[in-house]
Parts: structure tokens; C-alpha cells; sequence
């Protein structure tokens, strides 16, 4: 998902300490410019590239970045943007809510109870692999033509990685602190709440990263579904409206820029404690 | 804040503040606006924006110029596979579609009847115009895309293959959803593409199409796409079901009457329901007049007959049904014989 370790937060911070003793040139924590400089040139190089591109193949239905800017602009001036956008977050939060909040708890319990690990499993190693692609002519079926079915695609989607993430925390979790809660004569209700769920947050959010990256990830396959709004519509629908490739990429460049915002807000949750302590060189 | 007050405020704020955004800007859900009277209720009638549907939304426009409201919603979809699910889901009574699939379905035990043509012609062959193709023997060995499996557009090649003392085996069938079509033509990815309007003017307008023949040229008066009515609504609401075939009748006759109907048609389509560049209908319904015809939209025994023998020979149907079972023309006969035009002029942009 990103490119950017969570040791790699903290360099700045070693930075510092090596600067004050060795004398080298100060790096304040946060006041780094190169840190925005270097992703804005490296997107120009690719505005560049992509222009160049075009212009070579003499191509005149691939659009250049110019026209997919035009096509951006054209949507705000319509109002389709902001509905476009309002449409896909709301069927991604509904959808991803309710895989966090069922995915977590299933997760749990399956990582703690073994004889239930057992018995489902299996079949969650084979509900996991089917494409959201693969579930769109049932969701029509069961749903029909509503918001429910692509928030059903999107649920399917982001339901496996955080289950299984949940299961993993719990089998991983280092025997020392449960032994230590048996010391202590913790009932299994305080057991849950007090070390395992704690114990198990710091693998549980990195699996509603991934699984949100998923979901934003399906909301053009969902999205196919005859509903009439949504970033992964404006795709679909621009297919149908001619030679109107630049309004196709235009979704593509929103989904992602979206997509950015949401691992960098997701990102903001790892400098909580309760968090930071699970990740190794974290001061 | 701890973690879980941060997580708890935040989630809760933005799925009110994303549900109401969603509610208001996309739904039109307006909790202080006052409940409008008991609209009666209407029934949802499936289309594609392609030519051979235009009634559909000719119908609708006009009816909401002249009378104000609707007895018929119609709901876009962008390909026949969701178009037949939601069909199939009780979602819509009725739906325009594939001739084929129309008869596949009712094969298949579907309570489906066709009760109306939505066209004549409407279709195209188009190749790139670098290509040295020129005839139907030029297209021996190269491969062609058509619609769908169940698409008449398929069944149109078999036919003009058969014209041509060719095999099916001469030519490489590919299946491809016709938005794809210009493109791949474009990039040559394809040596000809065949679908319904406006896809193949598309690649004219663009300046990269050759019209290689027309449906008028090989199987005149041809019918890709027919109006199906779910049969339980025949039985319980057949006033109903009169009333959206007049209406889609009207609309045939009205663009039939006068090339400036069309016109205007291309003009308030295309910003209102299909969201294409007007200028594509506008190609598509006057050069030439007669590539896409709305008129002669009662379904005919010997048209059935043939599609139902060539969908045979291509595999895609297994002849168990008959244009009795499929097919209600009353329907169509009454409609034929009671209504005009609609008097309605599209006031000049």
C-alpha cells in the first residue's frame, strides 16, 4: 500500500539526535521540504512522460494530461464531481464500516477459539480469493439496482483481509502476556478487553489499511452495477459516451488522489501509543 | 485524545456527514420539503444508450413536456448482462433487449414476451479506413468484433457470410461490449466492428471508420432489439402495458415524421439521457436517413422465424421456443391501428 515503512517515520528523529552531537546541518522534524519536493518532481517527470507519450504515438483518442485536467474541470462545472465523489465514499464507508465491524470481532473470536478456526477456515480461504468481479451478477440478483449491491462488493472485498489480519494478531500474540493476565486473575471478558484486543491492535489496523485500500480499490467494479453515481460510474458511463477517454482517466486520476488521502488519514492512526508501540524502532 | 475517542468522534462524524451529503446531493432526499401527493405507481422500463432504444427516452421526454409526469421511469444501464440480471430480479417489469436473448430467456423458462420492436436497421460493419477490406470475401482470416453472444448483430454475420458463400469457420468472432468497439478499431486491435448506432458512426465522425456495409444492404428491415414485458404484467396490469406501447409507438411515428424531430431527439438524448456529444446522434439519424428506422415496430412471424433459425445454426438457441410463446402482438396491433405522432415540436436550440 505505501511506500513508506513506519521506521522510516522516525528518521527524522534519529537525524536530529546524530546532528547534535556530530555537528552536521539541522533537520527539524517536520520542516523537511524535500519530503514534498521530491513526490511533486517525481509526478511532474510523469505528467511529462505521459504528454511525450502521447504526442509521439500521434495518438488523438488517448488523452494528454491537459485534456484529463479539461475533463476534471468540465466535471466540477457540471456539479458531477462532488456527487460523484459524495456517492463512492459513502458506498465505501458504509460497505468497509460494516467489514470492520464484523470482520474484527469474527476475527478475534477465530483467532482465540481454535476449534473455530478449524471449522471455518476453510471456507474463508475460499470465500477469499473470488473476485468482487465474480459477485456482481448475484449482488444484482439479491439487491437489485441499489446502493446495496456495490456496498455489498465492497463489504465482500474488505471483510477477508481484516478477518484474517484479526486471526493472525491473536496466534501471533506473545504467550508472556497472557501468562502475565493469569496472574493477575483476569476474568475472560477483562482478558479480551484489556490485553488480547490491545495486544492484537497494532496488526489489526495495519489489516484495515490493506482491506481499505481494497475497497477503494472495487469501487469501479462495484460501481458497474446500473447505480448512476460514482467515480468507478464516471469510468463506466464515459465508455459509453464516445470518444471521451479524457473523463476516463479523469476517474482514474480522482480514485487515486482519493486513494492517497485515505492512506495518509488511515497513516495519522500509527502515531497513537496505543498503535506506535507495535511497530519495531519506535522510540 | 486516546486512540478510541479520536476513532469513535471521527467515525461517527463522517458517516453522518457522508450519508447526508449522499442523501441530499444523489438521492434528492430533502427531509423539510413537503411529501408530494401519492404519485400513483410507476413502473421502471430498462434501456441502453444506444440507438435502437431511443424510443424509450423519447417517450419519457415528451411525456414530461406534454403531460407533466410519467406512468414509466426509465433506468439506464451500460451493458446487457446487468441490464438481463436486473431484469431477472423482478427490479423492472419491463426492459428493452437483445431479440436473441429476448427468445433465449423464454427458452430458459423466463415468463418473458416480446411486445414490441424498438427498430429497424440500426446496425453497421465498419473497418479501419487504411484497411484494403472492401468486401465480405476480404474479410476471410481476419477477426471481427460483435456484441454478445446473443446479440442479432452475430446472427446478422452468420447471415451475410452464408450471402457471401462463406463459413463461419472464414472469419474470427470476437466478443466485445460496443463502447470498447472504436477504440480497438482505432488501434487496429480488430480488423471490422459490428454493433448498433451510435458506436459505428463514432469511428465515421472520428475519421478513422469505413462504413464497410449497412444492415439496409445485407438483411433489410433488420430487428436487434425488441421491448419484453414481464408476462405476470400482461395478466394484471394490461391497460398499463397498452399505455407503454402506445407511448413507445407514438415516439416511432414521431421520428419518423420529420427529420427536424429527429433532430431535436439528438439534441435533448443526448444532454439528458445518454450523455453524449449531440453531434453523434445527430450523424447517427440523418446520414443517412434510413440507417436507423423507427418505423414497421409490430414483431412479424417471418422476422422471428428467421432469427430463431439462424440463432439455431449459431448454437445460441435450441428452437423449443415459438414466436407464440414469445411474442404478444396485440399489443402492437392496437397500438398500430389507434395512435399518431405526438403533437409536440422541440422548440429550436
Amino acid at each position: 500500500m505505501s511506500d513508506v515503512t513506519p521506521q522510516a517515520t522516525s528518521t527524522p528523529v534519529a537525524l536530529e539526535k546524530e546532528s547534535a552531537s556530530a555537528a552536521a546541518p539541522t533537520v527539524r522534524k517536520g520542516a523537511d521540504p524535500l519530503k514534498i519536493i521530491l513526490p511533486l518532481a517525481v509526478g511532474l517527470l510523469f505528467l511529462i512522460f505521459w504528454d511525450a507519450m502521447v504526442r509521439l504515438s500521434h495518438s488523438d483518442i488517448f488523452p494528454k494530461p491537459w485534456d484529463v485536467a479539461r475533463g476534471i474541470v468540465e466535471l466540477i462545472r457540471k456539479g458531477l464531481l462532488l456527487k460523484y465523489i459524495v456517492a463512492s465514499l459513502f458506498r465505501v464507508t458504509i460497505g468497509f464500516g460494516l467489514a470492520v465491524l464484523a470482520g474484527v470481532p469474527s476475527g478475534l473470536l477465530l483467532g482465540w477459539f481454535i476449534r473455530a478456526f478449524q471449522a471455518f477456515n476453510p471456507m474463508i480461504q475460499m470465500l477469499r480469493p473470488i473476485s468482487p468481479i465474480a459477485w456482481i451478477p448475484v449482488a444484482i440478483l439479491w439487491f437489485g439496482i441499489s446502493d446495496l449491491a456495490p456496498i455489498f462488493l465492497i463489504f465482500l472485498a474488505s471483510v477477508f483481509p481484516i478477518t484474517v489480519s484479526a486471526i493472525a494478531a491473536v496466534r501471533n500474540m506473545q504467550p508472556v502476556y497472557l501468562r502475565a493476565a493469569q496472574n493477575f486473575g483476569l476474568t475472560r471478558g477483562q482478558l479480551f478487553r484489556r490485553v488480547i484486543f490491545p495486544s492484537c491492535l497494532p496488526q489489526i489496523i495495519t489489516g484495515i489499511r490493506i482491506a481499505l485500500g481494497v475497497a477503494w480499490l472495487v469501487v469501479v467494479a462495484a460501481e458497474m452495477i446500473a447505480v448512476n453515481s460514482g467515480l468507478g460510474y464516471l469510468i463506466i458511463d464515459a465508455r459509453n459516451a464516445g470518444k471521451r477517454y479524457d473523463l476516463v482517466v479523469a476517474g482514474m486520476v480522482m480514485i487515486g488522489v482519493i486513494g492517497l488521502i485515505l492512506d495518509i488519514l488511515v497513516r495519522q492512526l500509527e502515531k497513537f501509543d496505543e498503535v506506535r508501540w507495535g511497530y519495531a524502532n519506535n522510540e | 485524545m486516546s486512540l478510541k475517542k479520536t476513532v469513535l468522534v471521527w467515525m461517527v462524524a463522517w458517516t453522518f456527514v457522508i450519508c447526508a451529503l449522499h442523501a441530499s446531493l444523489n438521492l434528492h432526499f430533502n427531509p423539510f420539503a413537503k411529501k408530494e401527493a401519492a404519485r400513483g405507481e410507476t413502473y421502471r422500463v430498462g434501456f441502453l444508450p444506444v440507438t435502437c432504444h431511443l424510443t424509450c427516452p423519447v417517450t419519457d421526454f415528451i411525456n414530461k413536456q406534454v403531460a407533466g409526469k410519467s406512468l414509466y421511469e426509465p433506468i439506464r444501464f451500460n451493458s446487457f448482462p446487468e441490464l438481463k440480471e436486473a431484469y431477472l430480479s423482478g427490479y423492472m417489469p419491463a426492459t428493452f433487449i437483445l431479440a436473441p436473448m429476448a427468445i433465449a430467456l423464454r427458452e430458459q423458462g423466463v415468463p418473458i414476451k416480446i411486445v414490441y420492436l424498438g427498430h429497424r436497421d440500426g446496425t453497421a460493419v465498419m473497418v479501419h479506413k487504411d484497411s484494403h477490406i472492401y468486401n465480405m470475401q476480404d474479410l476471410r482470416g481476419k477477426r471481427i468484433a460483435v456484441p454478445n453472444r446473443y446479440s442479432n448483430q452475430r446472427l446478422l454475420f452468420f447471415r451475410a457470410l452464408k450471402q457471401a458463400n462463406m463459413k463461419i469457420e472464414d472469419v474470427q468472432l470476437v466478443e466485445m461490449p460496443p463502447p470498447d468497439m472504436p477504440a480497438a478499431l482505432y488501434s487496429k486491435a480488430v480488423d471490422a466492428i459490428c454493433s448498433g448506432e451510435p458506436f459505428m458512426a463514432q469511428t465515421e465522425l472520428d475519421g478513422y471508420g469505413r462504413v464497410l456495409w449497412l444492415t439496409k444492404d445485407v438483411w433489410p428491415n433488420f430487428i436487434s432489439c425488441v421491448l419484453v414485458v414481464r408476462e405476470d404484467m400482461i395478466r394484471d396490469h394490461h391497460d398499463t402495458v397498452q399505455q407503454l406501447v402506445d407511448g413507445i409507438a407514438k415516439s416511432g411515428k414521431w421520428l419518423e415524421k420529420s427529420m427536424d424531430n429527429r433532430m431535436g431527439a439528438a439534441q435533448f438524448v443526448s444532454k439528458n439521457y445518454y450523455m453524449q456529444d449531440p453531434r453523434l446522434l445527430t450523424f447517427v439519424l440523418s446520414k443517412p436517413p434510413d440507417r436507423v428506422k423507427y418505423s414497421r415496430l409490430t414483431p412479424l412471424k417471418p422476422d422471428f422465424e428467421e432469427i430463431e433459425a439462424l440463432g439455431k445454426e449459431s448454437g445460441v438457441l435450441k428452437g423449443t421456443a415459438h414466436f407464440e410463446d414469445y411474442v404478444d402482438a396485440s399489443f402492437a396491433d392496437t397500438a398500430t391501428n389507434k395512435v399518431e405522432a405526438w403533437d409536440y415540436t422541440e422548440p429550436k436550440p
